[in-house]
Formats: structure tokens, sequence, C-alpha cells
């Protein structure tokens, strides 16, 4: 099915606010030391990104849980690569 | 006189020795006296007593004794791990209880945690541990401690549960 112009501004329009909501909770649930807009939409989340450890990946699981009502599983560790790929992961859960 | 009777004593759903048959701590760090509910995964209740004989009340103040924040949160800590401990010995026996003191992990992590009120020697000590989701072998707990219904500490924690 084509997506007309006005349906792909409106879907880009939703993820780009997803991405600006899951950067606030990120400095929010993780105490984070950034600026949520500084964050690059694929930026890592781990190693040079923004360095979480394995134990932030637990807090990170709970906050998306209670926030989006989707749930990360052991089975979604590449969902916490980089912020696009946990918006694509909470994308997916609510479609 | 008249003496009053005294409450009954808590029921016990595990007595020491069964605790200490989840748990590898063993004296001056072994905390809890007594289970008192469980739900084996889930969560549980148990009872610490502070006596003024109590090693660490030598040192945690001479002339001042308190029982020591940090420990409520290892009391935490402990139930959280007879919390998995007892539901591994169910799924491997169907009893609350066997040896299975070597899945006990770590501490990982203390969050939100708030001492309100001091304990000191003579208190019962109420300790309640609930466990949240898990991600890994990193399990995330919500804890808090009472002295009769004055609530001393609450805590979010994250302890590790060792593969068998």
């Amino acid at each position: 099915m084509v997506m007309t112009l006005h349906e792909a501004t409106r879907r880009a329009a939703a993820r780009q606010e997803l991405c600006t909501r899951v950067k606030a909770l990120l400095v929010e649930r993780l105490a984070l030391n950034v600026d949520p807009n500084s964050i690059g939409d694929d930026q890592p989340l781990f190693g040079r990104g923004l360095e979480l450890d394995s134990i932030d990946t637990l807090e990170l699981a709970m906050a998306v849980e209670d926030t989006f009502g989707v749930t990360v599983t052991d089975d979604d560790t590449h969902s916490l690569l980089s912020l696009n790929r946990l918006v694509d992961h909470i994308e997916g859960a609510r479609a | 006189m008249t003496t009053q009777p005294s409450a009954p004593p808590t029921e016990a759903v595990l007595g020491a020795d069964d605790i200490a048959r989840l748990l590898p701590h063993r004296y001056p760090f072994f905390l809890l006296d007594r289970v008192t509910a469980l739900d084996p995964g889930t969560s549980a209740e148990a009872i610490k007593n502070v006596t003024a004989s109590d090693a660490v009340l030598a040192g945690h103040f001479p002339g001042r004794m308190l029982y020591p924040g940090v420990l409520l949160v290892e009391c935490v800590a402990q139930l959280a791990a007879v919390i998995y401990g007892s539901a591994a010995a169910r799924s491997a026996t169907g009893e609350l209880v066997a040896d299975v003191a070597d899945r006990v992990g770590y501490l990982a992590e203390i969050r939100q945690a708030k001492f309100l009120k001091p304990v000191l020697p003579g208190d019962q000590i109420t300790v309640r541990a609930h466990s949240g989701p898990r991600f890994g072998g990193l399990i995330s707990v919500t804890g808090q401690a009472s002295v009769g219904r004055e609530l001393v500490m609450t805590a979010r924690l994250a302890v590790t549960e060792l593969a068998p």
C-alpha cells in the first residue's frame, strides 16, 4: 500500500515525538547528566554512546514498561543497542 | 501484680535454620531471624530482632547504639534472596527449602533509599520485600523496614541471582 504524503508526515511527527519522550525518560530515570536534546536518534546507549552499564538495562526496561506498557525481555537486548532501536521496539510492540 | 499476656510470637513460615539453607550468609552477617510470610518468587516478610549484644552495635556507636541503615538495606537484600531461593527450591524439590544458597548473587544497586527513623536495641524490625521485573540475572526489588507501625526505611534494589 502506498503511503500518502500526509500519512508519511504524520508518522514522522509521531516518531519524532516518541524519540523525544524516550530521551527524556532516559535522562530522568537513569539520572543522566546530559541534556535530552543533545542525545542523537542513532546514539548508542552503551559504550561510547550514553555509557550506560548492564545494571542500567534493568532500570531502562522497567521505565519503558511503566511508561509505554511495552515489555523488554532478555530476548530483546538488540533493542537496547541504540535509541532508534529502542524506539523501533516500542513502536513495534504498540502497533 | 497482674501480668499481661504477651502477644503470641508471629508464626514462622521459615525458621532461622530454614533460612540458613537458602542463604550463604553466616554470623555476623546472617541477619534475618524468621520469615513470617512468603510467596516464592514474588514477596516475603521477615523479622529481625535488634539486641544490645549485636556485635555491630559495639562500634556503631559506643555510648549511642544505633542499628546501621546499611544493614536494613542488607536485610531487604537477604529477604530478596529468600524469595528467589525458595522459588528455586520449590521448582527443584516441591519444598520451600532446599540447599540453594549457591544461587545467591550480589547486591547490584541501591536506589532511593530513605532512612526515616533510627532503629535501637530492643526494636523488632519487620522487613518486607517484593520482587519486580527481571532482566538477565538482575532482579528489581522494592523493600521496606518498619518497627511497630513506624516505617523506618524504604529502598529499591537490584540484586543478582546466579545460574545453578
